[in-house]
């Protein structure tokens, strides 16, 4: 396995090596780290630590610099900013869990934006169609369960790599989208948008609360089911999880189904955050996978982990948000990301060689 | 477990299967020639290797290298269009056209150092580092351009060197082809025909391998990223050339398809390698499978779906069978 992985990315898996053998009750992942030994466990600390770090730092700058940053108000506003960003994450998270986290070979889910422009479309346009909330959302979240089937098939049982099927799959959905929405912008407005609007206990926003609940039921479910631990098995150590038993396809299978589904619910926040279904989802592909491989940097073991994605997400939508407020322009935005994710990952991934040298 | 890895990276795809790429192609052609009367004439096919496949095919050549070393440049966009910035503003400065191009090259030849810098110096993934140099280059652009906005040659100074290099050919075959010709030959004989090549194939199947037997593997990883670089800012000139313009992040939409184009020509080799004749094949078959549902009148957005699901086809061709793929 660690022979196959490019380079870097076999540091990591060699660390996955440690993984406890599956079907055993063991512990989770992120608590079995510590068990090789104290030394690679304190350095784990502190790889965790560089990255939320990075994230602290960046918040008590723009705390310092604009007052009105850490207000309650525009917290809720970084997190609704986030949502769409953050579900996409979470769903290529899953992806990169049971596919192992080799970009080439492992698992990968290029047509999580796609599914988002293609769900937004299906739900504005039965929004304008005339049809109620339950049938829109209904039929958004078929249309993501259908994509992610479809990878599901094409990854599992046609065996084309992971990669390649979703390029394809992207296409196809980027041809859905504008056949249904000609390439315009199709308008929606339902009590249910502006219900996501609104703004929900501890003053934050609907679509905003939507991403912690999905990064709550898919934290509980990998850290303390079986259902997570063989999922972690089944990306780190695929021979092992084979022999002690697990369906391998099914757990891969399973994770791209899941990762459509929240492209489908993605789809539904997007269209209530922007109150219509916009071309341009596409530029979502790259921050998408931006988001779940910096989240790696925010496990201890940097292994794909749906709380890094969460605090991945959260921190690129406090980055945008705190440098709109200091009106530096938006053309540095994405400079500033980009440079931010190369120190952080370059950070990290010295310090793991470090660690992962004996 | 290295039992498996041998098992999974050694054993040779039947060779029935090798041809999926070649099969698919010829189906295509075929296809679409009794579909579309106007498809398999001469002005048809040289117009779609001018418009559909040269520039794709540079980008892609760029690309195959940097998946042979057992990475991918997810900036390949981002050269093209520094290339291609680089190139205009030092025409529209009155600098000679020649002069132009060798520093729309050098952009080139930058963008792939700051990668190289990245990768093989402080030993970041290829993909992530690659990714940050993206959005960098995405910054960069909007600054330059204030916002996205593109930079014309005046029309009334456009000089002869410069209509040439977008439009002209040499002995009948038009520029664009002859830069692919020279660059896919240069590249395969790189790749497949040298020593060096042999080493880049060695640190992208088995890096740890390649690293224990003594191979530079930083110095080779760092000439790879620079040369991707250097061969995609080529393509950016020749956009240039082609509209009198650069036209910020135009070189974005070449990324995906030369992945694509990389990792279908994949199936052409018995051992799965990146190859430079099978990523030519796999531009060949993107860029017909567009033009011909363009020709029987698919309209854009259904060409769309068609030209996804005819690759999907193609990929179920060129991987049903495998079981390597795990």
């Amino acid at each position: 396995m660690s022979l196959e992985s490019s380079f870097e990315s076999s540091l990591a898996a060699s660390q996955a090596l440690h993984l406890p053998r599956a079907g055993r009750q063991a512990p989770p992942p992120e608590a079995a780290a510590s068990a090789p030994g104290l030394s690679r466990g304190a350095l784990a600390g502190l790889l965790r630590f560089a990255g939320l770090l990075a994230l602290l730092a960046v918040v008590a700058f723009f705390a310092v610099r604009v007052p009105s940053f850490l207000t309650p108000g525009n917290i809720g506003l970084i997190l609704s900013q986030s949502a769409v960003l953050g579900i996409l994450g979470l769903g290529l998270t899953l992806v990169l869990i049971t596919g192992g986290s080799d970009v080439i070979r492992g698992g990968i889910d290029l047509s999580l934006a796609g599914t988002l422009g293609l769900a937004a479309a299906v739900f504005a346009t039965l929004n304008q169609a005339g049809y109620g909330d339950a049938a829109c959302v209904a039929a958004t979240l078929a249309t993501g369960l259908a994509v992610g089937a479809l990878n599901a098939l094409s990854v599992t049982w046609l065996r084309i790599l992971p990669l390649l099927a979703t390029l394809a799959v992207m296409n196809i959905c980027a041809g859905l989208e504008l056949v249904l929405t000609e390439n315009t912008t199709v308008p929606a407005a339902a009590p249910l948008i502006d219900a996501l609007n609104l703004a929900g206990p501890f003053d934050l926003p609907v679509i905003g609360l939507v991403l912690v609940a999905a990064w709550l039921v898919l934290a509980v479910t990998l850290r303390f089911t079986p259902v997570g631990l063989r999922a972690y098995a089944v990306g780190g150590h695929p021979e092992a999880a084979r022999a002690a038993g697990i369906a391998l396809n099914r757990y891969v299978a399973g994770s791209y189904i899941v990762a459509g589904l929240l492209g489908g619910v993605a789809g539904i926040l997007s269209v209530a955050f922007l109150n219509a279904a916009t071309s341009g989802s596409a530029d979502m592909l790259l921050p998408v996978i931006a988001t779940a491989f910096l989240g790696r940097m925010f496990s201890r073991r940097l292994v794909p982990s749906v709380t890094g994605t969460l605090l991945a997400a959260v921190f690129l939508g406090a980055l945008a948000n705190g440098f709109q407020l200091l009106h530096v322009s938006s053309y540095w935005v994405n400079g500033i990301e980009g440079a931010l994710i190369l120190a952080v990952v370059g950070v990290t991934s010295g310090l793991a060689q470090r660690g992962a040298r004996p | 477990m290295s039992l498996d890895i041998l098992d999974s990276r050694r054993t040779a795809a039947p060779d029935l299967l090798r041809f999926g790429v070649p099969l698919a192609l010829a189906l295509v052609l075929v296809v679409f020639s009794l579909l579309a009367p106007g498809f398999l004439t001469l002005s048809n096919i040289v117009g779609v290797l001018v418009n559909n496949v040269a520039l794709a095919a540079i980008v892609s050549i760029a690309m195959t290298l940097t998946v042979a070393s057992g990475g991918t440049d997810l900036s390949v966009g981002t050269a093209v269009d520094l290339g291609s910035l680089a190139f205009v503003s030092t025409i529209i400065a009155g600098q000679p056209v020649w002069i132009a191009a060798l520093i729309g090259v050098l952009a080139g030849v930058g963008t792939g150092l700051f990668n190289a810098l990245l990768i093989a110096g402080l030993s970041i993934t290829p993909f992530l580092a690659t990714l940050g140099t993206l959005f960098i280059g995405h910054s960069l652009q909007q600054l330059t351009t204030d916002g996205g906005n593109p930079v014309y040659v005046p029309t009334g100074s456009i000089p002869p060197a410069l209509a040439f290099i977008g439009h002209g050919s040499v002995l009948g075959v038009p520029l664009a082809l002859w830069l692919v010709a020279v660059l896919a030959i240069g590249a395969w004989l790189l790749l497949a025909k040298s020593r060096f090549g042999r080493e880049v194939l060695a640190v992208g199947t088995e890096p740890q391998v390649a690293l224990y037997s003594g191979l530079p593997v930083r110095a080779v990883l760092a000439f790879i990223y620079i040369a991707s670089a250097a061969i995609a800012s080529i393509a950016g000139i020749l956009i240039s050339a082609n509209v009198n313009a650069y036209v910020p992040y135009s070189g974005n939409a070449y990324l995906l398809n030369s992945i694509g184009a990389a990792f279908i020509g994949t199936s052409l080799s018995r051992t799965r390698r990146a190859n430079i004749p099978g990523t030519l094949l796999g531009v060949l078959l993107l860029g017909f499978v567009s033009n011909g549902l363009l020709l029987i009148g698919w309209n854009f957005y259904w060409q769309q779906v068609g030209s996804g699901l005819l690759i999907f086809l193609a990929l179920l061709l060129a991987f049903t069978g495998r079981r390597d793929t795990a």
